[in-house]
């Protein structure tokens, strides 16, 4: 046996022990997939789009002004400003994993985030542009030209400017999380505390709509299953209307979309509302209206504790 | 010719043109991508169907399982939306949209998937809490129970009811799970209201676990039928049937499609046949030309070869006749020599006929019939003859008359002798030409010593009569010549000619005497120059080069062949004859050049 074969054989043995130790567990939650193979010059030419305000009809916005990648892939606003200086309806949602939610928007009005794109810059109170501007504004500089031609045959174009976007969007993954390490077997990674956050995340029934990949994000839920959350807030607006402004069907008021609770704790204000400006009073509102408990104080602080443990990193650094 | 021949290229062209046009049409019709386009569209429906049936089970695993992953049941949904999407382009690109048919069990199938996608989103919200519920029900159950049981105050049977009520209601909401009907319903209502009535008869802290359980409850009792429900519903939805539906129409198409491509399977098999056969034809078309350029191949070289006989028979015809000219030549040329043989005798002749002539004019006038007369004059006396002699007067002449005749006599015969000399050199000389033409024939010559003088008088003898006749004076220019070794009788047969020919061109000179001058002289020690001159009527410049071929002369009664034989007997000297003249009336002067033999004994 030659030494580069022993070599061999010995990192052969040493990734059997690594995996057996490290085996993903099998739970209902899912680690964070890797980013899709996409070609790099679409990803480089939507992350200059991304931070382009001329996308906004006055070029005061950009995507990056509310979602801000540093902070959590959204602004710590209650309601991000406008182009016209006037706060939207609804709370930012971080774009981080955004690509993993089966629907985009709080009330799920996009199937796509091609679809999502389109709606932001035409939205009269977000970029209030329109596409026809928006293509001529890039049409006409030459850098974006360029990268436009390189990227795509047909050039600038509002499909093109959009998949750019989405290309770049389904990029942005807050990987290596402590739990995702967690998940993926490394069960050292988190203390005894934070791993019994996570059984009591499990047995209040956190988890019945809080799962998969993206710890939530892939159903709708009506907010206020065991209570009426509304009317205990007050101060009704329509965009508490939920999926019923999309569906106009009775059964769909009130409803959202669950979100993700990846990045949770750096993503405060909480609900759609921004109603909830801690981790804490989110907890307390979601197990009064959705799950109709009361848990201990204890139990509360561990599943906080766990839901600390869902931060990733973007680019190395934690959220 | 030219003009048909590019109209029938043109029309072969067009022809070429229109069949492989067919061919192409027919090809592409009977192997369009459509089959393709079907086992994809095929796979892609059945894959689709697949998903769906993958879609259903996880909707019934979501249904029993407590802590599940709804992910699953959103993979599905994307991977058919994109399936379609690849489909519906692919299905679009072949126009299929433009027939009604198509587009209904299209929309149908779009119907069908958004119907269910809505009653499977509700399906999630509700299961979820459904489930979260049904399991928390124990938990809340115990809540209360665990509590109650520690109480120690208070009404025992009361308390023991209270508990059997709650477990009941606890076995009757897990029983609604299970089997849901209105009357289970009808109990769960009847224990949420005893469960309400026993709340007012228990203390405070037993108020918000109980509310907390019949919270949970009513929620089973609103939600499990609505799942129930949705799950009828979304079992309802014919995905699977409109998915079915659209199978059934590509295979439809594919069996008009199929029958379309038998059909142009039918015809390609149809023309292909028919080009075979025009392709067999031309093929033996091909072979009879061939054949039949074989064969004019044969023709040709047959006809070549009897033409290379023909060529062969004709050279030898040819070389025959070349021979036969040869031969005729020959003759010419014999007859040629004969010619010069005979002019030169006739030249010879007439010195001979001359000769002649004197002597018979000679003898009739001879002096000897004076004696005839004499002896008559005697006869007439044969008694007295010595008497006549003496005493007649005629008598007494007679013997001075008779001395007189023999003096005559004497004279005449001398003349007669001269003259008979001379007529013998002639004939002597026609001896000789006619030995000279018999040495033509041996082609030797006869080399003898000779003064060249003397042969030059010879010659002038020879036409001393027509010299006489046309009063020419000769001059003579010798230089000293010593003996010399020479062909007498070419020399003799050149100078006679140049000489004759001398006399000839000075026959019509009336106005000055004529003049011949004959030159006889040694040039650089090596060559003997002999010369005729005259000064009668030149030679035209351009008749110089032509004097001396055979058949030319200036003469009426001329043969044209002195000089071209003067010319030939002096080449065959090793010499040559050359003349000069300077012009027409100028006279002219033939010179012959011949390499000098002295006699040896002489030097």
């Amino acid at each position: 046996m030659s030494p580069y074969r022993a070599h061999l054989l010995a990192i052969l043995l040493l990734a059997i022990s690594l995996t057996a130790t490290g085996a993903p567990l099998d739970e209902p939650l899912k680690p964070l997939p890797a980013a899709p193979q996409q070609n790099p010059l679409r990803v480089e030419l939507g992350r200059q789009l991304f931070n382009e305000p001329r996308l906004s009809v006055n070029g005061s916005l950009s995507c990056a002004s509310c979602h801000r990648l540093e902070t959590g892939g959204a602004d710590n606003k209650p309601f991000s400003i406008g182009f016209n200086g006037q706060p939207v309806a609804m709370n930012t949602p971080s774009v981080f994993n955004a690509t993993l939610n089966f629907r985009q928007f709080w009330n799920g009005r996009a199937d796509t985030l091609e679809t999502q794109v389109h709606e932001v810059v035409q939205s009269p109170s977000e970029m209030g542009s329109n596409w026809e501007h928006v293509v001529q504004t890039l049409a006409t500089d030459p850098t974006y030209k360029t990268a436009f031609a390189n990227a795509y045959p047909d050039g600038v174009t509002m499909g093109n400017v959009q998949n750019a976007l989405a290309s770049y969007e389904r990029t942005l993954l807050s990987a290596n999380s402590r739990f995702d390490q967690y998940l993926l077997g490394n069960t050292d990674i988190l203390t005894l505390d934070e791993k019994y956050g996570y059984l009591r995340f499990k047995d209040y029934g956190c988890i019945s709509c809080h799962q998969g990949v993206n710890i939530g994000g892939n159903m709708f839920q009506k907010f206020g299953v065991m209570g009426d959350y509304f009317q205990a807030r007050g101060n009704l607006t329509e965009s508490d209307l939920g999926r019923y402004l999309v569906t106009k069907d009775e059964e769909d008021r009130n409803v959202f979309k669950v979100p993700s609770l990846r990045n949770v704790a750096v993503t405060a204000p909480y609900f759609h509302d921004a109603s909830a400006k801690t981790l804490e009073e989110a907890v307390d509102v979601m197990f009064k209206y959705q799950l109709g408990r009361v848990p201990s104080a204890d139990d509360k602080a561990l599943i906080i504790l766990f839901l600390k443990t869902l931060t990733g990193e973007w680019e190395g650094k934690p959220l | 010719m030219k003009m048909s021949r590019r109209r029938s290229m043109a029309l072969l062209s067009f022809v070429a043109l229109a069949l492989a046009s067919i061919l192409l049409f027919l090809y592409l019709k009977s192997s369009s991508d459509q089959t393709s386009t079907y086992t994809d569209s095929r796979d892609l429906i059945g894959r689709m169907k697949q998903l769906n049936a993958q879609w259903e089970t996880e909707i019934l695993k979501a249904r029993i399982t407590i802590y599940h992953n709804y992910d699953p049941l959103v993979t599905p949904l994307t991977e058919m939306t994109e399936l379609w999407e690849r489909f519906d382009s692919m299905e679009s690109g072949h126009g299929r949209n433009d027939a009604a048919m198509w587009k209904t069990s299209h929309d149908a199938y779009l119907a069908a998937i958004q119907e269910k996608t809505r009653l499977v989103e509700q399906f999630k919200s509700h299961n979820a809490v459904l489930r979260n519920s049904l399991a928390f029900l124990p938990t809340a159950e115990d809540d209360i129970q665990q509590p109650l049981a520690e109480l120690v105050d208070g009404d025992k049977l009361q308390l023991q009811n209270i508990a059997t009520d709650t477990y009941d209601l606890l076995l009757s909401s897990l029983e609604f799970a299970q089997v849901t009907s209105d009357d289970r319903a009808a109990d769960i209502l009847v224990g949420l209201n005893k469960l309400g009535v026993n709340k007012t008869r228990l203390p405070e802290p037993f108020h918000e676990p109980i509310d907390i359980l019949s919270n949970h409850i009513a929620l089973i009792l609103r939600e499990q039928p609505i799942v129930n429900r949705l799950l009828d519903n979304i079992e309802a939805v014919p995905v699977a049937e409109r998915l079915d539906d659209i199978t059934g129409l590509l295979n439809k198409d594919q069996q008009q499609a199929d029958a379309v491509y038998q059909r142009y399977h039918l015809y390609m098999l149809v023309f292909s046949t028919l080009l075979v056969l025009v392709l067999v034809y031309l093929a033996i078309r091909l072979m009879r030309s061939f054949t039949e350029i074989n064969r004019v191949n044969e023709a040709l070289q047959t006809a070549n070869e009897e033409l290379e006989i023909r060529v062969e028979e004709r050279t030898q015809e040819l070389k025959d006749t070349q021979s036969e000219l040869l031969d005729t030549a020959r003759q010419a040329g014999m007859a040629e020599i004969a010619t010069n043989v005979l002019h030169n005798v006739g030249n010879v002749l007439n010195s001979v006929n001359i000769s002649a002539d004197l002597v018979t004019r000679k003898l009739r006038s001879s002096k000897a019939l004076g004696l005839s007369k004499a002896m008559q004059l005697i006869n007439e006396h044969p008694t007295d003859l010595g008497s006549f002699l003496t005493e007649d007067a005629k008598g007494k002449l007679l013997p001075g008359y008779l001395n007189q005749l023999v003096d005559a006599i004497a004279l005449e015969q001398q003349g007669m002798t001269d003259e008979l000399a001379q007529l013998t050199k002639s004939v002597d000389h026609i001896k000789d030409i006619v030995a000279t033409q018999q040495s033509y024939a041996g082609a030797n010559s006869l080399m003898e010593p000779l003064h060249i003088s003397e042969l030059l008088e010879d010659a002038l003898r020879m036409n001393s009569g027509a010299l006489t006749r046309h009063h020419v004076t000769v001059v003579k220019e010798y230089s000293e010549v010593p003996r010399v070794m020479g062909d007498k009788h070419r020399l003799l047969l050149i100078l006679i000619n140049l000489i004759s020919n001398a006399k000839y061109a000075m026959s019509d000179l009336s106005n000055r005497p004529r003049q011949m001058t004959l030159g006889v002289k040694i040039v650089d020690d090596a060559t003997l120059q002999v010369s005729v001159k005259d000064d009668g009527e030149g030679i035209p410049e351009e008749n110089m080069t032509r004097i001396f071929a055979h058949g030319f002369t200036t003469r009426k009664e001329g043969h044209g062949f002195g000089l071209h034989s003067c010319a030939l007997a002096a080449i065959e000297m090793n010499g040559h004859l050359t003349a000069h003249s300077d012009g027409p009336g100028k006279g002219a002067q033939f010179t012959l050049q011949i390499p000098l033999k002295t006699v040896a004994g002489d030097a």
